[in-house]
């Protein structure tokens, strides 16, 4: 089970992202757990993921982020043109090999 | 235009990137989301008020509808009592809250110390004016009066909450505390410790407003911050040229793909959200309303759909377009643009950092912005006072913030026709531009 989390401004347009992301999962056959929340909830919620990532609207917290979870886990800035034609398939994807990364 | 492109890059976006994660500036934005609920209660009962009271008594007085609903106007009047009255101790404590967990210390007790130091520095005498002859009225002990906790005492809580929960902070972290031995439980040493940092805190506060008391003749700080800082400064953020001045700057951002309104959510939030509930106290004290801009005035008139008007591209687009590309994304968002969520424009289109759209972007809300301002100056249609979530749609979003007003929805029509009309301009020379330049969209990282 890989827990996804994204993060935006009101947690409002990443929320339509997850959707796309979870169909992408169960097409692929990933267990995935994938949910979006506003900047101001996720020091709670960060805790619970193993990958985070940003909208790039708010790409400017990225180094604040990182030093929520302490560098302990991957936390990236979702491609514009990805984010902006939602596609969950290349989302996903890239948050996969990012989390594989990391942890090589 | 690339160098300029490069230029803001440079030096704009980690100005934005800076204010967008200040810790003092975050905490004061976030805790404007925390007592949401609050403002949205308060929201809430204004609007019902309007449809079974004001509505009903400005079209069909005839029918007596506010008389046999007396009782729901009785109800949304406690609802008010509870949210927008003192709407100013609801904010002190989650501004106490947001800032000590920025300074990673205990969060509930800074809350708690924050709010403390607040009343502590609110007049404790009312004066209930009496029915009789000038001279008659009546100066009692032991009360709070609102009109320092509603929308007026936001300046002052903003002030002594950062006073009180700075130095509770401060001292938390630099351990100024009272240390138990290992084997006491922690949550026993952890109540302990906030001890000195709370009491010095809450100290300070009501030493100053003692103070403030004996050398001001007899005002409180509340009176002061609200006459010589509050309102000055709600003054300036009136003025044609300011508004215009916000919206550019949240265009701006969003050109180099920050969200504008994020990053300047603290001061959007606490000039423009304090001017609305303001207005909001006066019209339900039935008075005139002081401001002409508030915060849902962006919302209703100009960022339709999202900042930039981009409801409007996407309908020119779907009108006009004749690219595949732009035509994909404007049905892709059409959905989410009508409840005022625009990413998947801004960065499918795209927008950000994209030359063919940069005028418009800049021009269209300005426009937007002078005829509305001017439209609500001149009394055409009402200012806006209640607090609508920004996810309604437009034209009924500025509707209900204005309490039910059809002038102001037709004036939102009107500026959504104009915003499409300028995108239209734009979109059919976007038609021109070969398949070369489409190649050069930003890249995937």
């Amino acid at each position: 089970m890989v827990n996804i989390l994204l993060v935006c401004s009101a947690g409002m347009s990443t929320s339509m992202l997850v959707k796309k992301m979870q169909d992408a999962a169960t097409a692929k056959g990933v267990e995935a757990n994938i949910w979006a929340v506003g900047d101001a909830e996720s020091t709670v919620e960060s805790k619970k993921a193993d990958v985070v990532l940003l909208g790039p609207q708010v790409r400017f917290l990225e180094k604040k982020m990182k030093e929520r979870v302490e560098d302990m886990k991957p936390v990236a800035v979702i491609d514009m043109a990805s984010y902006g034609t939602m596609n969950g398939a290349k989302v996903l994807d890239s948050a996969l090999t990012i989390l594989e990364n990391f942890h090589k | 235009m690339k160098r300029f492109t490069a230029w803001m890059e440079e030096h704009f976006v980690p100005v934005a990137a800076k204010i967008g994660s200040q810790k003092h500036l975050v905490a004061v934005r976030d805790a404007f989301i925390a007592i949401m609920p609050i403002t949205m209660a308060g929201a809430f009962a204004t609007l019902l008020n309007v449809f079974v009271r004001d509505l009903p008594n400005n079209y069909w007085p005839d029918l007596k509808i506010a008389e046999t609903m007396n009782w729901l106007i009785g109800i949304n009047g406690n609802v008010w009592w509870g949210t927008l009255a003192v709407l100013s101790m609801a904010f002190v404590f989650a501004l106490g809250y947001q800032l000590s967990k920025a300074y990673k210390t205990n969060a509930l007790a800074g809350g708690l110390i924050s709010f403390a130091s607040f009343i502590a520095v609110t007049p404790q005498v009312a004066t209930i004016a009496a029915a009789g002859p000038k001279g008659a009225d009546v100066v009692g002990w032991g009360f709070l009066n609102y009109g320092y906790l509603d929308a007026k005492g936001l300046f002052t809580a903003l002030v002594i909450g950062f006073i009180s929960t700075i130095i509770y902070a401060k001292l938390m972290n630099k351990n100024v505390t009272i240390k138990m031995p290992e084997s006491v439980p922690p949550a026993v040493s952890k109540a302990f410790a906030s001890i000195i940092p709370g009491v010095i805190a809450i100290y300070t506060c009501a030493i100053l407003a003692y103070l403030v008391g004996t050398f001001a003749d007899g005002q409180a700080i509340g009176d002061l911050i609200l006459k010589y800082v509050q309102m000055p400064f709600l003054g300036l953020s009136q003025g044609l040229g300011a508004v215009v001045i916000v919206v550019l700057a949240v265009q701006l951002f969003w050109f180099f793909g920050l969200h504008g309104t994020n990053v300047l959510g603290a001061v959007l939030d606490g000039t423009y959200l304090t001017a609305t509930t303001m207005n909001d106290s006066a019209y339900q004290a039935g008075e005139a309303m002081k401001f002409i801009w508030t915060r849902g005035s962006f919302d209703a008139y100009v960022w339709m759909g999202g900042a930039g008007c981009t409801i409007a591209l996407v309908i020119a687009v779907l009108i006009f377009s004749k690219r595949a590309d732009s035509r994909a994304i404007a049905k892709l968002s059409a959905p989410m643009g009508a409840f005022n969520i625009n990413e998947p424009v801004v960065f499918g289109m795209p927008i950000v950092l994209n030359p063919l759209y940069f005028i418009p972007w800049l021009l269209v809300p300005v426009v937007l912005t002078v005829i509305a301002w001017c439209a609500t100056s001149f009394g055409l249609v009402p200012p806006v006072h209640v607090v609508v979530p920004w996810v309604v749609p437009p034209v009924i979003y500025a509707f209900l913030a204005t309490g039910g007003s059809f002038a102001a929805a037709i004036l939102a029509a009107i500026n959504l026709a104009i915003g499409i009309a300028i995108w239209s301009v734009f979109v059919i020379m976007a038609n021109r531009v070969g398949v070369d330049e489409e190649n050069e969209e930003p890249e995937v990282a």
